[in-house]
């Protein structure tokens, strides 16, 4: 699979040799430009020129933005104010390369200016949210970051709900990720590696990593692979996941998203990438394994006997929502001696008047469960709480009562669905209820035997499965037994010393055992 | 596993230490106790299990020394170096064949006890044929992976059978034991014969150092792999002994299996737990049979080296079908067992001596440890 990834970087680069588009260059004259940057964006409603006269040299300025993308508070005064002054009252060079550096370094008091000088400049710029400002006979303009405008404010996550825990949700500002990020992992060694993605319209997307502590294998391998992204647009995170992921044919998620800030940061300790893209609150973490997807940052929060507990559980509740249905199908059908007498005689019961066998019954039930989670999801808040107690209570009441299904499929249905939605992660959960539809076929066809080889052959997807060159199934095998502290259980914090080996990270160490063993 | 290194494919000391025993034990000890008894009178098979395991340790350091000699070479380049190309390729050969017939004869048990454990009237054709499509799934993959699936394995089964021999302990009757030391000779050198066979799928440690990141330290492991077999072994043998006696253990045909029939889940919660242990038992054979597989894929294609894997596991695997399927019944699937395990045997370790003396005689392979 990093062969395809390697084959459509080469395909790209060609793309790009053959692509004729050279940048243009600004002209000197100030009109020139603003008709050409004018003519370019179909001078829009919301595109603002203000002029602004040096009388004194005779030069015109101009400081362009569009206006729903700029703080306006911060363009009047910093900007707008200082150059009116500076015109009306200053001293200030005559000709235009001393005015415009004496403009650049000190008359324009905002934090982020870069120069530029060709009209994609100007135009990226400005849509995302850049005051330009032009200076007649000179092809150069500044770039100021002004970027402003509505955005929603931090809040509690809404997908991943917390009990004990920061309860910080990243939003869809970049900037205010980033900060977000800063501020709850207080190193020098955090790095933010950014990126423009799209082609169509432009994004940033920042890898951010702690230096001295990731491998550099990967932060190289995600960085190549995130070089290779050619789409439009990239409006959620899932489009970058779908580009850079090592295997498109596998259910299983090869990257963990999140909209936790503290998972992120967590993340980032244990040696692993983040990516956050702009405009989106959902981050990706990279590389992720089977035992990472089944953690949560509750695990640690929590004392180790209680964490410890919690995962043993969640493991349990992954083996249900993937073996139940077909476990209830192969005994009931194939293998009906396996259980005992009573059992055998009461479900035998139960099922007295159904018409169909328990495969097509267990199907029926499965694809009503899964139609409710999905219309639970669309409708609004308070009637996706109606549909689910009309789904579940009177849908799965009535089928009893009308003898389509038997109560016992219900109960194995109902606990399978559970099962799935205790883990900590969305993705997980579709991929558990995908393989869950293989284990119910193999068990109608082969009972328990079915169900072995089934279980057999995810082994060898999962084993032979990597999320940015790590193997997916480490630590279980490859072995690292050191890792198997924090896997399964979660042994107590002065255990846990050092950061997964199987990331290979530089820094093993995250505890010095000395200085906390105490 | 402080040398873990980034998308690493080679397989570490401890996964040969763990396929070794995997690949032994993966069909033959469900067998195992039935054929020692047949061959030996009270418990004196022990001694013989003992015994053949000892000479196996002798001949699986000799095999690991020979192959960790010449580090990251395989079978054929360096029995090339020993002895000449054209003799090494038919040796490859042979080889390649041979783990085919393990594979076929590894899924045609599974077929055959399937059908006694777990469903009578599914034909073992279906049985088989749906088993060879998982282990062809699993070779296609990459070599690393199947080792990392026996790691996931093999503790899963041994746990299990652990597991079934402590509930057992209540049904032992050390009585059962008796008469000891009442063999004749004859019949030890026929009893030795048999266990020595049984530990005949080592034979794939010759192919697979060349794929050991360290093959120094790889004689060692292997040896220490290799005890697991041997007590596991003995164990399952005298439990079966003091808990059948030793008229029924040779009558049984899988009596490990019918260790599991004894125990009762408390609470009746699932009857019949000998379909149970043989289901997880169907891990340990996938293990054994995507190993013996492999280890033919690596053979021939060490001699067709312009084919690609996956063409030539398309290639085996409806001849490995078709050679499960020979056997008409139980009989003859012994017959197919004692060959198979018989050519394999001798094959293998006159191989092993040749090629240890040879190397010796004309002083390649130490050459080469001297340089290192």
């Amino acid at each position: 699979m990093v062969r395809r990834v390697y084959t459509r970087s080469n395909k790209k680069s060609k793309q790009h040799e053959e692509s004729p588009s050279k940048p243009v260059k600004l002209d000197s004259n100030l009109n020139t430009n603003i008709q050409q940057l004018k003519k370019l964006l179909d001078a829009p409603n919301d595109l603002v020129v203000r002029e602004i006269k040096f009388e004194e040299a005779n030069i015109t300025s101009a400081i362009v933005y569009i206006s729903g993308l700029i703080d306006r508070q911060l363009v009047q005064d910093s900007i707008l104010v200082n150059l009116q002054n500076v015109s009306q009252n200053l001293q200030y060079p005559i000709e235009n390369v001393g005015l415009f550096h004496k403009i650049y370094q000190s008359f324009i008091s905002i934090t982020s200016i870069e120069l530029g000088n060709t009209l994609d400049d100007v135009t990226n710029g400005i849509l995302s949210g850049k005051t330009v400002l032009f200076l007649d006979n000179t092809e150069t303009v500044l770039l100021m970051d002004t970027k402003g405008g509505e955005s929603r404010g931090i809040e509690a996550p809404t997908t991943e709900t917390v009990v004990r825990g920061p309860k910080t949700a990243f939003v869809e500002n970049l900037g205010t990720n980033l900060s977000l990020l800063r501020r709850s992992l207080q190193s020098p060694d955090l790095r933010f590696k950014t990126h423009q993605i799209g082609r169509r319209s432009k994004r940033s997307l920042v890898v951010a990593y702690v230096d001295g502590v990731i491998n550099p294998a990967i932060v190289g391998e995600v960085n190549r692979r995130i070089e290779t992204i050619d789409i439009d647009d990239a409006p959620e995170a899932g489009f970058i996941e779908q580009w850079i992921e090592d295997s498109f044919l596998s259910p299983f998620p090869q990257m963990n998203n999140t909209e936790r800030m503290d998972r992120a940061a967590s993340a980032l300790l244990q040696g692993k990438v983040v990516i956050l893209l702009d405009g989106t609150p959902f981050v990706l973490i990279a590389p992720v394994t089977l035992g990472d997807i089944l953690k949560s940052p509750e695990d640690y929060y929590e004392r180790w006997l209680i964490g410890s507990l919690l995962r043993f559980l969640r493991y349990l509740a992954a083996f249900m929502a993937l073996f139940l249905p077909g476990l209830y199908i192969s005994l009931v059908t194939i293998h009906p001696g396996m259980l005992p007498t009573d059992l055998a005689l009461s479900i035998a019961a139960s099922r007295e008047g159904v018409p169909f066998p328990p495969v097509v019954e267990a199907f029926l039930m499965v694809i009503t469960m899964e139609l409710l989670q999905e219309a639970g999801i669309r409708l609004p808040t308070p009637i996706g709480q109606t549909i689910g107690i009309v789904g579940g209570l009177v849908i799965g009441e009535a089928a009893v009562s009308a003898g389509i299904v038997s109560p016992i499929m219900v109960i194995v249905i109902g606990l399978t669905a559970i099962a799935a939605f205790a883990n900590p992660t969305f993705s997980i959960g579709i991929t558990f209820r995908i393989l869950r539809i293989g284990f119910m076929l193999a068990a109608a066809i082969f009972g328990l035997y079915g169900i072995v080889l089934v279980y057999i052959m995810i082994n060898i997807h999962v084993v032979n499965l990597k999320s940015f060159g790590i193997p997916y199934s480490t630590p279980f095998t490859p072995t690292m037994v050191g890792d198997w502290k924090d896997l399964v259980i979660r042994a107590p914090m002065t255990m846990l010393t050092e950061r997964p080996k199987f990331l290979a990270p530089k820094d093993a160490k995250s505890v010095d055992k000395g200085a906390n063993g105490g | 596993m402080r040398s873990f290194k980034y998308g690493d494919e080679k397989i570490s000391g401890r996964e040969l230490m763990i396929a070794l025993p995997s690949i032994v034990i993966s069909v033959d000890i469900l067998s195992l106790p039935k054929e020692i008894s047949n061959d030996m009178n009270g418990s004196d098979g022990w001694i013989v299990l003992l015994v053949a395991g000892g000479f196996s340790l002798l001949i699986i350091w000799m095999m690991a020394r020979l192959a960790a000699s010449f580090p990251g070479q395989s079978f054929l380049s360096y029995a090339s170096t020993i002895l000449s190309k054209p003799v090494a390729i038919v040796l490859t050969l042979i080889f390649g064949v041979l783990f085919i017939g393990v594979a076929a004869y590894y899924i045609r048990v599974l077929g055959q006890t399937s059908q006694q454990y777990l469903f009578e009237q599914t034909p073992v054709e279906v049985v088989s044929l749906s088993f060879l499509l998982v282990i062809v799934y699993a070779v296609c993959g990459s070599r690393a992976a199947l080792f990392r699936l026996n790691m996931l394995f093999f503790p899963i089964i041994n746990i299990v059978l652990l597991f079934v021999l402590v509930i057992n302990i209540k049904w032992v009757d050390v009585t059962n034991l008796l008469p000891v030391f009442q063999t004749d000779l004859k019949s030890y050198v026929k009893g030795l014969q048999t266990s020595v066979m049984a530990y005949m799928g080592f034979s794939i440690v010759l192919f697979y150092i060349a794929f050991v990141d360290k093959p120094k330290k790889a004689p060692k492991l292997a040896m220490l792999g290799m005890l697991i077999p041997i007590v596991l072994f003995i164990l399952v043998y005298l439990f079966c002994l003091m808990i059948f006696g030793h008229a029924a253990t040779s009558n049984l045909l899988f009596p490990t299996i019918d260790l599991a029939k004894r125990i009762e889940v408390p609470g009746g919660i699932l009857e019949r737990v000998e379909a149970f242990f043989f289901i997880v038992w169907t891990m340990g054979v996938f293990n054994g049979t995507t190993l013996a597989f492999d280890a033919a894929i690596l053979a021939l294609n060490s001699v067709l080296k312009r084919m690609k894997k996956v063409k030539l596991v398309i290639i085996l695997s409806p001849i490995i079908y078709y050679i499960a399927l020979l056997p008409r019944n139980i009989s003859q699937i012994n017959m197919f067992q004692d060959f198979i395990h018989m050519f394999l045997v001798s094959f293998a370790f006159s191989i092993t001596i040749i090629l240890v003396f040879a190397a010796k005689i004309r002083g390649v392979g130490r050459n080469d440890k001297a340089n290192k």
